[in-house]
């Protein structure tokens, strides 16, 4: 089958369902997201995110509707276009920082050594690990990890990163630094798609999906989501339960 | 030659486990300590002589898929193996990369109990040196990708560990390790015609113990390649990527 034409949207995802075992994860969920934006995933655990997340990367395939990348079904072929931060860290333990990013850079085939260095240097400067990078990362806390595994995510330079709860366990000031990491990928024309359940890091996406089982309940950015619930001072949060409770 | 993007994993494998110093001394260690507890067994060196081959055999695979499934178990346990699965990196790239990289460890394994079989424990053998190790080359290369595809099917090391009695276990008794095949009712011996180490045990047998080369055990190799090669695609099969985790 052709591969449909690029529309401009870093992701769409057309009535979209997938189950574990009989229990929807994802159900007849359609979403669009344009490029050069930071999109929140805002929702409970259970909400399906992950799941989504995963569809977007190719390693689940929908039992139904459609998903496209920069135009493409995830496939091995479009897998250069997306830096992966999964949840777990997902890094090699006894490697240090630097071996780490490295090797993702090679998988990746940025294959000119001198360009790979450069690279790699770059991805952990941006984390801020460059003073621990010959550490292996079984000595790091943490947040370093998340660091290093985000250093792994965009040491190729993809348009398109998929980051999975790229927040969680930070502390604040850790938390803080990612989002100007973050912000500085958007200003570069990066799509991202992060993940999570926290409405602090809601208020700092362009814009936000609220999903809850497995479905898309509202989406649109901060401001239009917390003026729909028709009060002025209305936070993100309350904004998240409006939603809620006109879908209950 | 091995592709690029296979040798890049292997080459992390390697440079991992090397990183590892407590696994890589009891790499070595371990089949020290097996093979001098079998030696002190065996005061009666006509018995061990006969045994050896099957011993090696049997060691070669159980220490290879151990390694090799336990290792490639913590790869999925700890989500490197899905961030692999979202790169451009062939299934095919995967399994070969892995392949070679712990048959290097599986190897340095066989070598030694096969060095301290023949060296410490004084076992007689027809047959070259040279022959022997290269059977057993195809042997580990048969444990490596079983320990890879069998490691697909457990989701812990508790679980992996429970693959031993499933899986080796009854290859020892069923493979003419212990007792003749011949002994055995015919539902098993077909039963041992689908399993590995018949043929590793039946062709190290014939070089040991009667000094045949590897011309006149070219249908256990064949064989064995052919697990090697089956198993292979079949791990190569699980890692897809639509169905990861």
């Amino acid at each position: 089958m052709a591969e449909k034409e690029f529309t401009g949207l870093a992701a769409e995802v057309n009535e979209v369902s997938f189950s574990y075992n009989n229990i929807k994860a994802v159900d007849e969920l359609s979403l669009q997201v344009p490029t050069g934006i930071s999109f929140g995933l805002l929702g409970p655990n259970g909400a399906g995110k992950t799941t989504l997340i995963r569809l977007l990367v190719g390693l689940l395939r929908p039992r139904a509707g459609s998903v496209q990348i920069l135009g493409q079904t995830p496939s091995r072929k479009t897998a250069h276009l997306i830096g992966y931060m999964p949840q777990l860290h997902s890094l090699y333990a006894e490697l240090s920082v630097m071996q780490n990013v490295d090797f993702f850079a090679r998988i990746y085939r940025l294959t000119n050594r001198h360009e790979r260095a450069q690279q790699v240097e770059e991805a952990i400067k941006l984390v801020n690990m460059w003073q621990r990078r010959q550490d292996p990362v079984l000595k790091l806390s943490g947040g370093m990890r998340q660091r290093v595994s985000l250093a792994c995510a965009i040491v190729h330079n993809p348009p398109l990163l998929l980051l999975d709860e790229p927040t969680v366990g930070l502390d604040p000031e850790l938390r803080v630094t990612f989002w100007e990491h973050f912000a500085s990928l958007t200003k570069q024309g990066v799509t991202l798609i992060i993940s999570s359940h926290t409405m602090d890091d809601a208020a700092h996406c362009d814009r936000l999906a609220f999903m809850r089982n497995g479905k898309v309940i509202a989406q649109g950015t901060p401001v239009e989501l917390r003026q729909a619930t028709g009060q002025p001072e209305a936070s993100l949060e309350d904004a998240f339960l409006y939603f809620i409770h006109r879908e209950d | 030659m091995i592709p690029s993007q296979a040798s890049i994993i292997a080459g992390r494998v390697i440079r991992q486990l090397i990183r590892d110093r407590r696994t890589i001394v009891l790499i070595v260690v371990v089949p020290l300590v097996v093979m001098t507890l079998i030696g002190l067994s065996f005061p009666e060196g006509n018995v061990l002589n006969y045994i050896a081959p099957a011993l090696l055999a049997t060691l070669a695979l159980f220490f290879s898929f151990l390694l090799t499934g336990i290792s490639f178990l913590r790869e999925r346990s700890q989500g490197t193996m899905e961030r692999l699965m979202a790169s451009p990196v062939s299934r095919l790239d995967i399994v070969v990369g892995y392949l070679f990289g712990f048959f290097i460890f599986a190897l340095t394994q066989t070598l030694i109990i096969l060095l301290f079989t023949i060296y410490v424990l004084g076992v007689h053998y027809y047959g070259d040196l040279w022959q022997i190790f290269v059977f057993q080359v195809v042997v580990i290369t048969v444990a490596v990708n079983l320990g890879i595809f069998i490691s697909t099917f457990a989701r812990n090391e508790f679980q992996m560990v429970q693959f031993i009695p499933l899986i080796i276990l009854p290859q020892v008794f069923l493979c003419g390790v212990i007792w003749p095949m011949e002994q055995m009712p015919d539902y098993l011996q077909w039963l041992s015609a689908i399993l590995p180490l018949t043929y590793a045990v039946d062709g190290l047998r014939n070089i040991m113990l009667t000094g045949k080369s590897l011309l006149d055990v070219g249908f256990e190799l064949s064989v064995l390649i052919s697990f090697a090669l089956i198993i292979s695609i079949l791990a190569a099969i699980t890692l897809r990527r639509g169905t990861a985790g």
